[in-house]
Parts: C-alpha cells; structure tokens; sequence
C-alpha cells in the first residue's frame, strides 16, 4: 500500500502543475477563444500523471481475495469457527503404552 | 444442528442454479473484492475527469475519453485477478461493468470542475 499510496500523491502534485501551466498558458495567449491544446510537455505531464494514478488506484484498495472454498488461503479459517472440531492439548503421547504393564503389588 | 447451520451460512454464500458447478462460494470475501473494484474505478473516474478538464476535452470527445479510461481501468483489473475471474468473481460482468454509471458521475463532476478552473475562471 506504501508505494501505490506514494504514487498517487505524486500523480497528483503532477496534475496540480499541469493545471497551473495550463492557466500561465492561457494568460500568456490572451486570447479566450483560440485555445486549441495546452502545449506539448504539459500533455506529456498530464499522461505521466495518469499513468501514476493509475498505477495507485489499482494497487491501493488491496489484493482480491478468493472466493473458492477450497483454495489455500480459505482452507484454515472455518475450521476453528466450527464447534464440531475443538483441539485439546494433553500429556497424553508421554504416558507410556503397554497394555502388559501391571502394577507393583 | 440449526446453530450449525447458521455459523455455516454466514461466511458461505450460494449463487443461482444456471448450469454452473460453483455453487458454494465465500460471500465475504467476494463482497471484499466489489468493494475493491468499486474504490478503483471511481478514483480512476475521478482522475479521468481531472485530466479531460485540464486538457479541454469539450462535448463527445470528454465522453470517447471516459471509455478508454474505462477499458483501460478493466485490462488493469483483469491484470490485477491474473486473468483467472472466476478465482474471485461469480461472473465477467462484475468485473467489466460494474461501476460504469457511478463513475460516469464522477467522471463528469471533475471533468467540469477542472475545466473550469483551468479555462474560464
């Protein structure tokens, strides 16, 4: 999220210039009706400022997550919310198991 | 047996039955994945509309615009499931049309907004 996060705001600040080209732009032509295009290097600022909004807005909101219930990250996580399967831990693997054990009399 | 079920039937979800074999998915998680498109594509909408008013897109050109940052916002978002739809979405329409209206409204807002403030004031 730290890097989409950066270039959004990058994006933006590019924008913010470009629109402040654009209007030095027009004061400069003094002429309000014949504006045909800002000029060439605040299109080329625009397009780079898109592409890195782009990039943020994609990376931004997060990775999808699957919806399969068999996939690999949906496996271990209804196991512990169903109360059909509860797992005790207990000292019962150091008893020691022989059915011939009797006691000492 | 009817707490079971319910427990169940909070993070599962069923879809419709028209002949497809998933019918059992994980709702949460698909709500989580709309949500997320929904974010996407009106900020990019929002940018779009930025950059038309900036650059002084007037009438249908504005609108020819807002289509390819549309198709361009759904090839990133295909990108972005690795192609694979039917991983985390229920159909092809989610992830190519939803959204498109809402950020039409958006687009518009911005796209007015910027190039008013470029332009005319």
């Amino acid at each position: 999220m730290g890097v989409g996060f950066i270039a959004g705001v990058i994006g933006g600040l590019l924008f913010a210039h470009a629109a402040y080209a654009t209007i030095q732009y027009r004061g400069m032509l003094k002429i309000m009706e014949e504006f045909s295009g800002p000029p060439t290097n605040v299109v080329i600022e625009l397009l780079l400022g898109l592409v890195l909004c782009m990039v943020a807005g994609l990376a931004v909101p997060g990775k999808f997550h699957s919806i399969l219930p068999d996939s690999e990250e949906n496996r271990v996580v209804s196991l512990p919310s169903n109360l059909d399967f509860m797992i005790f831990n207990h000292r019962g693997s150091l008893s020691p198991f022989d059915p011939e054990l009797k006691l000492k009399t | 047996m009817a707490v079971q079920d319910s427990t169940r039937s909070s993070s599962e979800g069923k879809s419709g039955d028209d002949g497809e074999d998933l019918s059992i998915f994980h709702a949460e998680n698909l709500q989580n994945n709309m949500k997320s498109i929904y974010y996407s594509r009106t900020f990019l909408s929002i940018m779009g509309g930025v950059v038309a008013g900036i650059w002084g897109f007037t009438g249908l050109t504005g609108f020819v615009f807002y289509l390819l940052i549309m198709a361009i916002a759904s090839l990133g978002l295909l990108a972005k499931a690795k192609f694979s739809v039917g991983n985390y979405f229920d159909s092809w329409n989610r992830i190519i049309l939803d959204g498109f209206f809402g950020g039409l409204m958006s687009f518009v807002l911005f796209w007015t907004f910027a190039y008013d403030i470029v332009h005319i004031f």
